[in-house]
């Protein structure tokens, strides 16, 4: 059975207003994502990756394009839908962590739970939060847990909800190399486990390689695709 | 509402509170409840005694003057409304004795009378009183020591008033509400009420007034006044309660209220600031939660419930600490000063406290909502971008939502307009000449940063990017600042002026009805009893006959019955007329010009004569500048020109006169003197040495009074010295919650500098200096605002003169260069105090 599309996008394109006039951010790309891929989004600093992120996960509006996620429309949607869509269906792990300072390990695992409206969010994080192996540290706030640690609880987090998707912002990108290989190897674990699409940007070529595709970003171009699973190597050139 | 968004807020203000997270916004709420509960309930409970204590003056809470008695009814509603009543009437007429007579002010006391206060009499002339609780009895007549003079009698004998002849039996030393003027007024008889009839004084135009006390609950007086108002005739009636006392005692009293309420409403202002700094800090802090809770799928609703449930659980908590901490802050002010102010202060009030919770509400909701809603717009797309701050721009819901919370918690604990709205301009125009000083400044960088991207054109873009912030944390500053001044400078000027209406050495005796011959030996022998006694003023009776040849009559018709004046009784009859070539202390001409020293040459004598009015008197009587006045005085007739009007002050207890004329005019007449001599109080018993041999001399004993009022005033400056200490405490936490937001916006770059090596010395002179620069101009700003609230302040308020204050221009920058600077030092010095590594983690 051929796996469905997750994410299709359709000459999607984000421009700014600035003093100087309208600015073409990213211009527009067009790619898919099947459902349980894990797609890295790779470029040097200011290619555009971070952007298209935004816009893939609903953060940010497209200026021109599609956006179908899991078959809906997400261009159509406004912030209300959008946020509706990312509670039901996304998870996030960023760069710096992002976790609410106030809440406990445990409490910022059961966020999105809550946020949900689910009765045993509780019950779903103290779960979780064994898996990824903080469970003698659900008390604790985030200012009292290590970078990695910070790191595994925002993982946690990402998958309490099951999401199909999750997002990843440079996951690594704030730990040091044994910390990072910890991670990396939680994340693809607990994304092959439950079958969750993968998209994440990163600059480290080691981790985009762990990926099965990536999207080269160049000054707000994808400029190419290719597959790292297949021995074939195909590069493909994006139009 | 889900019951997840109720406890996920709940879970947010617990972890937050325990954390030190809400400390700032918290203080400040508990700030804002503690300072306008204790302030409040303290200046309420004070004013109320000082309130109850100067009722004395008027013999009662509430009196209604009446030219003819009013309807019984008005009397009998007034007891079935809980009120206690007295009556008594008041009238002008003649005493005989010996074959002599004298002009008196006869009252007639009925049962009940005096509410408040004593009547006080003595057995022998010009001895102490002791107070005494029963009336005259029928028959009976107690009247006061210069009676005794004039009439040449004693205790025992008969004196005849109209028809009636009464037995002196004791000596009139004081009753509550003699009122202070001293010139004004003749010499009291009091009688019983029942004997009034008798006498026949009431009659056609005989001037009689009639009085009725209240005194109770003031709850009950004000519902009775509502019942009664609609029945009055302004006309004939005249409902006074001892802030409408124009006497020393109510202004001293009701300036004090004033004074109590201003206090008050600066506190709510302070507390406000305190609020909306630390609101605007808390909403910064709570950027990221946002922006995560977004991320993370939560609808904008949720997000604005639970941290609309955050704010609420707040304010409940601090509303709670505040009004406990309020209770212990007053509890000590008043322990503090309960053996120095001779008034009981331990009646509770619960307008304070609800006042308390209503502006700590009220502060908490409106000047969080800008914070909020700036909050709300906070872009999920912030996690991401880190950079990205609230959507929301538009100043103006946060000007209009603050400037109407401020303006409505005056309005609303005032119920003042006027004193709300001068307040409330004033700080409208400190803040926009404040924003216009910043804007002025950037738009001035920007036109000389024009051109090619370089270093000057990076500095402009940096101020102009944090200009808004600047000028907020200036305004917040400045408006601290000029609160302080205003009520500092209030005070200072308040007390300074009572203090020089009473100063050590004010006569306390007068003298009248001396001859010409008898002055040297009047000098000679008070001063052979080391007794200074002041200058003479040469006096001739007079009686005003018309003016601009219109008969006096209809003149006086006009007068208006609202006014209270010390001198109106004596106007269409005798009045004392005096000469003199110069101003006396304390007069201001307020129109024409002194007549001053003129020759007396031939040309002068074609001129007429000038007289110089009192300004009250000529509001009164309407007369103007060049009317002529003409006089009665013994059997001749004499006409003069008004040629200027004087501002009088009553309050100095010095012989003062509505007329007075320029000396060639009456140089023909013989004149008596009056005069004036300070006697301490324990040597009173040298009165009768001292006036032994001047037997026509009459005497007039203020001594009691100048000591009631002088008492009255200590305790109301001793008051509001503490009053001051309240709000410079309040002012001072202010400005620590302010300097404790900034610092937080600073740790970011603190972290930065010292991560690159930079020594603390280094960075807190920096700090230091940053704070030093705004302390300056703040301080300068608000000495500029204070000058003109002052002035709207003290002549639409306080009704005293306007003053400049210019020492506070260098003070206040000064002033404000050192507290807040040391503030500043002393919160980077907690910063630099942490580690980097806590700092920089503290920033993730």
């Amino acid at each position: 059975m051929t796996p469905t599309t997750m994410i299709k996008t359709n000459g999607i394109s984000k421009t700014v207003t600035t003093t100087q006039g309208q600015l073409q951010i990213l211009k527009p790309i067009s790619f898919e994502v099947k459902a349980g891929e894990s797609v890295a989004i790779v470029g040097a600093s200011g290619s555009g990756k971070s952007t298209l992120l935004s816009l893939l996960a609903g953060l940010d509006e497209v200026s021109d394009g599609e956006i179908f996620i899991d078959g809906q429309a997400m261009h159509n949607m406004d912030e209300e839908q959008r946020a509706q869509l990312r509670g039901a269906k996304v998870g996030f792990i960023f760069q710096s962590f992002m976790l609410v300072q106030s809440l406990t390990a445990l409490e910022n695992i059961m966020l999105p739970a809550e946020i949900a409206g689910h009765d045993d969010a509780k019950k779903r994080a103290l779960d979780i939060l064994k898996q990824v192996g903080l469970d003698h540290r659900a008390s604790h706030y985030p200012n009292q847990l290590s970078g990695g640690e910070q790191q595994r609880v925002a993982i946690a987090r990402a998958f309490i909800s099951q999401p199909k998707i999750l997002f990843a912002d440079e996951p690594t990108g704030n730990l040091d190399a044994a910390n990072s290989d910890k991670i990396e190897k939680l994340l693809f674990e607990l994304n092959q486990n439950s079958n969750t699409t993968l998209v994440l940007v990163t600059h480290d070529p080691v981790l985009a390689g762990k990926c099965q595709r990536q999207l080269h970003m160049q000054a707000g171009e994808l400029t190419e695709v290719f597959a790292n699973t297949t021995t074939e190597q195909a590069a493909q050139k994006v139009g | 509402m889900t019951n997840h968004t109720f406890s996920l807020a709940w879970r947010l203000f617990r972890h937050e509170t325990k954390r030190g997270e809400l400390t700032i916004i918290l203080l400040a709420i508990i700030l804002s409840v503690a300072s306008v509960l204790s302030l409040s309930l303290f200046s309420e409970r004070l004013k109320s005694a000082l309130t109850e204590k100067s009722a004395e003056f008027i013999a009662a809470d509430r009196v209604l003057d009446s030219n003819s008695p009013v309807d019984l009814a008005w009397i009998e509603k007034a007891k079935d409304m809980g009120l206690n009543t007295a009556h008594q009437t008041y009238a002008r007429s003649m005493v005989f004795a010996n074959e002599q007579m004298d002009l008196v002010d006869l009252r007639a006391a009925g049962i009940g009378y005096p509410l408040k206060g004593t009547v006080k009499v003595a057995d022998e002339p010009f001895s102490p009183g002791v107070a005494i609780n029963r009336l005259p009895e029928s028959g009976e007549a107690w009247i006061e020591s210069q009676l005794f003079q004039t009439l040449a009698i004693k205790v025992g004998d008969n004196i005849e008033v109209g028809d009636k002849i009464f037995k002196v039996s004791k000596v009139l030393t004081e009753v509550p509400d003699a009122g202070f003027s001293v010139f004004g007024g003749d010499p009291k008889i009091l009688i019983s009420k029942v004997d009034l009839a008798a006498t026949k004084v009431e009659g056609p135009g005989s001037r009689i007034n009639y009085s009725y006390f209240f005194t109770g609950d003031s709850g009950d007086l004000d519902n009775y006044y509502d019942w009664l108002e609609p029945q009055l005739d302004r006309e004939i009636h005249d409902w006074d309660s001892i802030e409408d006392d124009e006497s020393g005692i109510g202004r001293a009293v009701g300036r004090a209220g004033q004074y109590f309420l201003l206090a008050s409403l600066l506190a709510i202002v302070l507390a406000a600031v305190s609020i909306a700094v630390a609101a605007q800090r808390y909403s910064m802090r709570h950027y990221d939660p946002v922006a995560i809770m977004k991320t993370l799928g939560a609808p904008k609703k949720m997000v604005q419930q639970i941290y609309l449930l955050q704010i609420l659980f707040i304010t409940a908590l601090g509303i709670t600490i505040g009004v406990i901490l309020g209770f212990i802050i007053q509890q000590f002010v008043v322990a503090a000063i309960a053996n120095k102010v001779d008034v009981s202060i331990d009646v509770w009030h619960w307008r304070p406290l609800i006042i308390s919770i209503f502006t700590g509400t009220v502060c908490a909701v409106l000047f969080s909502l800008y914070p909020l809603m700036k909050l709300f717009s906070v872009s999920p797309l912030r996690v991401l971008r880190r950079d990205l701050g609230a959507n929301l721009s538009s100043r103006l819901i946060q000007f209009v939502a603050s400037g109407g919370a401020i303006f409505l918690l005056m309005w609303a604990y005032s119920q003042n307009l006027k004193v709300s709205a001068i307040l409330f301009v004033s700080g409208i125009i400190l803040v926009v000449s404040l924003l216009a000083v910043t804007y002025g400044l950037i738009w001035v960088g920007r036109k000389l940063g024009q051109g090619k991207m370089g270093a000057w054109q990076l500095a402009w873009a940096r101020i102009h990017r944090r200009a808004m912030d600047n000028s907020v944390q200036l305004i917040s500053f400045a408006v601290t600042i000029m609160l302080l001044l205003i009520v500092l400078v209030m005070r200072n000027d308040m007390v300074q002026q009572w203090q020089n209406q009473l100063p050590q050495g004010t006569p306390n005796y007068f003298l009248v009805n001396i001859s010409q011959a008898q002055q040297p030996n009047l000098e000679q022998h008070f001063a052979s009893n080391q007794v200074v006694i002041d200058k003479f003023y040469p006096v001739v009776r007079g009686r005003f006959v018309a003016v601009n040849d219109e008969k006096v009559r209809t003149a006086v018709s006009k007068e208006d019955p609202d006014e209270q004046n010390n001198g109106r009784d004596g106007l269409g009859r005798e009045a004392n007329l005096t000469w003199n070539t110069t101003l006396q202390q304390g007069s201001e001409v307020v129109a024409g010009q002194w007549f001053g020293a003129k020759n007396n040459s031939d040309t002068a004598a074609q001129r007429p004569y000038e007289v110089s009015i009192e300004k009250g008197i000529s509001e009164r009587m309407q007369l103007s500048l060049g009317d002529k006045l003409t006089f009665n005085i013994g059997s001749e007739i004499i006409d003069l020109k008004v040629t200027s009007i004087r501002d009088v002050n009553w309050q100095s207890m010095q012989p003062n006169f509505f007329f007075v004329i320029e000396p060639r005019a009456l140089q023909n007449f013989i004149p008596t003197y009056i005069s004036s001599f300070n006697l301490p109080t324990e040597r009173k018993a040298d009165i009768t040495v001292l006036m032994q041999p001047f037997a026509n001399v009459t005497l007039i004993d203020v001594d009691a009074r100048i000591n009631q009022l002088r008492n009255i005033v200590d305790q109301v400056s001793l008051a509001v010295e503490f009053i001051l200490i309240l709000v410079l405490a309040a002012g001072a936490l202010v400005l620590i919650a302010q300097v404790q937001a900034s610092m937080d916006e600073r740790q970011q770059e603190l972290a930065i500098l010292r991560t690159l090596g930079a020594k603390g010395r280094l960075i807190r002179a920096s700090v230091v200096f940053e704070f030093l620069i705004i302390g300056v101009v703040a301080g300068a700003m608000a000495a500029a605002a204070n000058e003109f609230s002052l002035y709207m302040l003290q002549t639409q308020i306080f009704q005293m003169p306007a003053s400049w204050h210019l020492e506070y221009w260098v003070i206040a920058p000064i002033a404000g260069a050192v507290v807040v600077g040391t503030l500043g030092a002393l919160g980077c010095w907690r910063l630099l105090s942490l580690n980097t590594s806590h700092l920089l983690r503290q920033m993730v």
